[in-house]
């Protein structure tokens, strides 16, 4: 059972390291684009769209490397969630307003749509049982943090 | 190479080389070619991201950029399928450019401004005319007819089907030997902060 949590923690982790990193990184290669994206959302005054288009990749960035580390994975899962959580409530009210935009997720031509919602969903489930994790496992299986 | 490239956006300087862009022999519409930063819209006059790209973006960096140098400013006509008039319309911006940015610069706006109106009956002349002194305007005329006009449309064409341009407004920045494309426009807020990042 110990081996089950073990794997499922590693490969949890693994994962979840891997779509910010490959995220952060598409992004990073075209900061302009990734603005036009966030400009389509129509959810941010202009002033914020370009801080926060060069910013933002960093922090994806910065939550792959730290899940990768193993670093106080609990915390850095909660913040991930949390991202993750802002990332699909932006995307719900956008699509729910009727808004026509790229998702701007993992490079340019991906339409906001029930898809790309479930998919960020998808991805969520991973941050959560990285976050919840060490209140289904017994004392002595915890991970080193 | 691009984590450096935004490194040097966070502010840290530019450790890794980049190779070279495609340089372009056209002359820019604003500024000079050696301008620290270039812009190569490929545009449809029919197209009403296109109209709102120029309108509410473009002509601000000319204003602001392109006329002290820093930003050259490259426009490229890829008329659509789709759009009945936007060929027409690109040949009377071609035409005007042979005459000098400051008739291009007119043509292309009342050409813009009044996108909604001709894209329906296909008055593109009327609003050329509007723009241009009688003049100028039968200079144009000729010129639009001109086949070199034609050549210059093929080419920028083929230019953007090679570098895989599928809808308009498209853009490509090329600064610091790193280029971005675009797809889509921006508003000017936005790119200003980007040049200023760049030109300071």
């Amino acid at each position: 059972m110990a081996n089950i949590f073990r794997m499922l923690h590693w490969a949890c982790r693994v994962i979840l390291a891997g779509i910010f990193l490959y995220s952060g990184y598409v992004k990073l290669q075209s900061p302009l684009q990734f603005a036009a994206a966030i400009t389509g959302y129509k959810l941010v005054p202009d002033s914020l769209v370009f801080p926060l288009a060069t910013y933002l990749p960093w922090l994806e960035i910065a939550l792959g490397v730290l899940l990768l580390s193993g670093w106080k994975v609990r915390y850095v899962a909660l913040g991930a969630s949390a991202l993750l959580l802002g990332f699909i409530a932006i995307l719900t009210t956008t699509y729910l307003r009727g808004i026509d935009a790229d998702c701007g997720c993992f490079g340019f031509g991906d339409k906001i749509s029930p898809k790309t919602i479930a998919r960020d969903m998808l991805i969520l489930l991973p941050a959560i049982y990285l976050a919840v994790e060490f209140r289904l496992r017994k004392p002595a299986t915890n991970p080193p943090e | 190479m691009l984590v450096a490239l935004d490194l040097m956006l966070l502010g840290f300087p530019l450790l890794i080389p980049a190779p070279v862009a495609a340089q372009s022999c056209e002359q820019c519409l604003g500024g000079w070619l050696d301008a620290p930063v270039k812009i190569e819209v490929f545009s449809d006059f029919e197209c009403p991201a296109c109209r709102v790209f120029f309108l509410d973006t473009v002509k601000y960096v000319l204003v602001d950029y392109a006329n002290i140098d820093k930003v050259c400013v490259i426009y490229r006509e890829f008329p659509l399928a789709i759009h009945k008039y936007s060929h027409d319309a690109a040949r009377y911006s071609l035409a005007a450019q042979k005459l000098g940015r400051q008739q291009w610069l007119s043509v292309v706006e009342s050409m813009y401004t009044n996108q909604e109106v001709w894209a329906k009956d296909g008055s593109v002349q009327a609003f050329v005319a509007r723009a241009l002194s009688p003049e100028d305007f039968q200079r144009v005329l000729k010129l639009k007819d001109d086949p070199s006009i034609e050549q210059t449309i093929a080419r920028d064409i083929a230019l953007g089907q090679k570098r895989e341009v599928q809808s308009t407004p498209t853009f490509f920045i090329t600064y610091l030997n790193k280029e971005q494309k675009v797809v889509g426009g921006l508003p000017y807020p936005v790119l200003r902060q980007f040049f200023d990042k760049i030109v300071k």
